[in-house]
C-alpha cells in the first residue's frame, strides 16, 4: 500500500463521524440527498454519493432522520429532516468534537495538564 | 410505450431481490437518486445517454447496492462466525476423518479383505467424508450469517486459551516415571510369563506363554530394546524432545515392531503348548482376534512416532523440520 493510499484511508477514517454530524446539523432544514451532497461538498466535507445515500437511509432507520416523500415536481425526491434524537445526538457530538479539538490543541502546543 | 431504458433495466435488476414491503420505496429512492446524478452530468455538458451511464456506473452493482439496502451480507461466513467456524472445521478434519478413515480400513481387514482393497475402501470413504465436512457445517454457518437475531451462545472465553508446550522439566517428571514403571512392568512381565501365566480352574499352569526358543535371541534383543526405551525417556527427561531423539524413537519403534510382528504372524512367538491349553484357535475368531492385534501394535506405535514429532515441533516453536537441524 503506498504512502497515498494510507493517508487517504486514514482521512476517510478520520471524516467518517464527521459526515454523521455535517449531516444532522444540516438537515435542521429538510433537504433531500443530492441537494444536500452539493451544499456538503461545497463547504469542503467531502462525502461521495456512494457514502451519503446509505447513510442517510441507516440514520433514518435508526430514527435520527425523518424522511417525507415531495411530489410536487415531476421526479419525486425524499426530504429528509432531523428528528428530536438527532438533535440531541448532534449536540452531543458536537460536544465532543470540541473536547477533541481541545486535547489534541493541547497536546500539539505541549501544555498537557 | 416507450423504449425501456438502461435506468429501469438497473432499477429492476436492484429491486427484484428486495422484499415486496421495501421494493417500491428503494426503486423511487434509486429513481431519484439515478435522475438528480444524470441531470448535474448533463449540466456539465455531457450527452444524457452518457451521463445516464456514468450515474449507474457510479453506483455500481445492482446486486450489492440492494444487499447492502436490506442489510443482506455479501460474504458466505463473516467475522462473526468465521473462528468458530474455522474451530469446528480444524476439530472434524484432525480427530473424525481420520477415526472414520482407521474404522473403515480396520473393519475391511478383519472381515477378509485384501490389503489393497481395503486401504482403497478406506481413502474413497475418506475422500467423500471430507468433501461432506466441509460443505455441511460451512453450509449451516451461511445460513446462520443470514438469521437475523443474535449470535449463537458460541462466544470465545480464556478457557478456549491452548496450554503452552512443557518445556520444562517439572513437566516431563511425570512422563519419565510412567515410562520407566510401564517398561519395568513389561521387562518383569516378559521374565515371569516363562514360570506360567496361563491360569485353567484356578491353577497356574507351568507352561511358558512365549516360544521358549525365543531365548536363544529374540527375548534377549527385546530385553536389551526395553533398557533402551528406558535410557531414551531418560534422554527425554534430560534434555527435551529434539530431532535427534524423535529419530531415535522412530528407529526404536520400528526395531520392536517389525520383529515382533513378524514372528507373531509367521507363528513363532507364542509357545504351540501354550496354544494348545488355551485351545487355540478358538473358531473363527482367529480371523478378527489378529488383524486386531497387528492393526493396534501399528497404530500405538506410529502414534508414539508421531507424538514425538509433535512434541519435538512445538517444543522448538518450528513450524518444519530442515536438514540442517537434524
Amino acid at each position: 500500500m503506498s504512502t497515498d493510499e494510507t493517508t487517504a484511508g486514514h482521512l476517510q477514517e478520520l471524516r467518517r463521524g464527521t459526515v454523521v454530524l455535517a449531516c444532522l446539523t444540516r438537515l435542521r432544514t429538510p433537504d433531500y440527498g443530492y441537494a444536500l451532497l452539493e451544499s456538503l461538498n461545497g463547504l469542503g466535507i467531502t462525502v461521495d454519493a456512494n457514502t451519503l445515500y446509505p447513510l442517510l437511509r441507516r440514520l433514518e432507520k435508526q430514527g435520527l432522520l425523518t424522511s417525507e416523500w415531495n411530489t410536487d415536481e415531476a421526479r419525486p425526491r425524499k426530504f429528509y429532516r432531523t428528528s428530536d434524537a438527532g438533535e440531541r445526538l448532534a449536540a452531543a457530538l458536537t460536544a465532543d468534537w470540541h473536547r477533541i479539538d481541545e486535547a489534541l490543541r493541547r497536546l500539539t502546543t505541549g501544555d498537557e495538564r | 410505450m416507450t423504449d425501456t431504458t438502461l435506468t429501469d433495466r438497473y432499477v429492476w435488476a436492484a429491486t427484484r431481490s428486495v422484499p415486496d414491503g421495501q421494493r417500491a420505496d428503494l426503486e423511487r429512492e434509486l429513481r431519484e437518486r439515478i435522475g438528480d446524478a444524470t441531470d448535474a452530468l448533463v449540466q456539465t455538458g455531457r450527452t444524457t445517454a452518457d451521463a445516464e451511464r456514468m450515474a449507474l456506473v457510479e453506483l455500481g452493482d445492482p446486486a450489492a447496492l440492494a444487499a447492502s439496502y436490506v442489510d443482506r451480507p455479501l460474504q458466505l461466513i463473516g467475522p462473526r462466525y468465521f473462528l468458530t467456524w474455522w474451530r469446528l472445521e480444524k476439530l472434524l478434519y484432525s480427530v473424525a476423518l481420520p477415526l472414520t478413515v482407521a474404522a473403515v480400513l480396520f473393519a475391511k481387514l478383519i472381515s477378509g479383505a485384501d490389503l489393497g482393497a481395503a486401504i482403497g475402501d478406506a481413502v474413497v470413504v475418506g475422500f467423500s467424508l471430507a468433501v461432506h465436512l466441509g460443505f455441511w457445517p460451512t453450509l449451516a454457518f451461511a445460513v446462520l450469517e443470514r438469521t437475523p437475531g443474535r449470535s449463537a451462545d458460541l462466544q470465545w472465553t480464556p478457557d478456549l486459551l491452548p496450554q503452552l508446550p512443557e518445556v520444562g522439566r517439572p513437566g516431563r517428571r511425570g512422563e519419565l516415571i510412567g515410562s520407566l514403571v510401564f517398561l519395568g512392568i513389561f521387562a518383569v512381565a516378559i521374565v515371569w510369563q516363562q514360570f506360567g501365566v496361563i491360569f485353567i480352574g484356578g491353577e497356574r499352569q507351568a507352561i511358558p506363554l512365549l516360544n521358549p526358543d525365543l531365548w536363544s535371541f529374540w527375548i534377549p534383543y527385546f530385553l536389551v530394546l526395553i533398557v533402551l526405551e528406558m535410557l531414551f525417556a531418560v534422554a527425554i527427561y534430560a534434555w527435551g524432545w529434539n530431532w535427534w531423539l524423535a529419530v531415535a524413537n522412530l528407529v526404536l519403534n520400528v526395531a520392536f515392531v517389525v520383529p515382533a510382528l513378524w514372528l507373531f504372524t509367521t507363528g513363532q512367538l507364542v509357545n504351540p503348548e501354550a496354544l494348545d491349553v488355551m485351545g487355540w484357535p478358538w473358531g473363527d475368531a482367529g480371523r478378527v482376534i489378529v488383524p486386531i492385534l497387528v492393526f493396534t501394535v501399528i497404530g500405538v506405535a506410529a502414534w508414539d512416532v508421531i507424538d514425538g514429532v509433535i512434541k519435538t515441533v512445538r517444543g522448538r516453536g518450528s513450524a518444519m523440520p530442515t536438514l540442517g537441524r537434524i
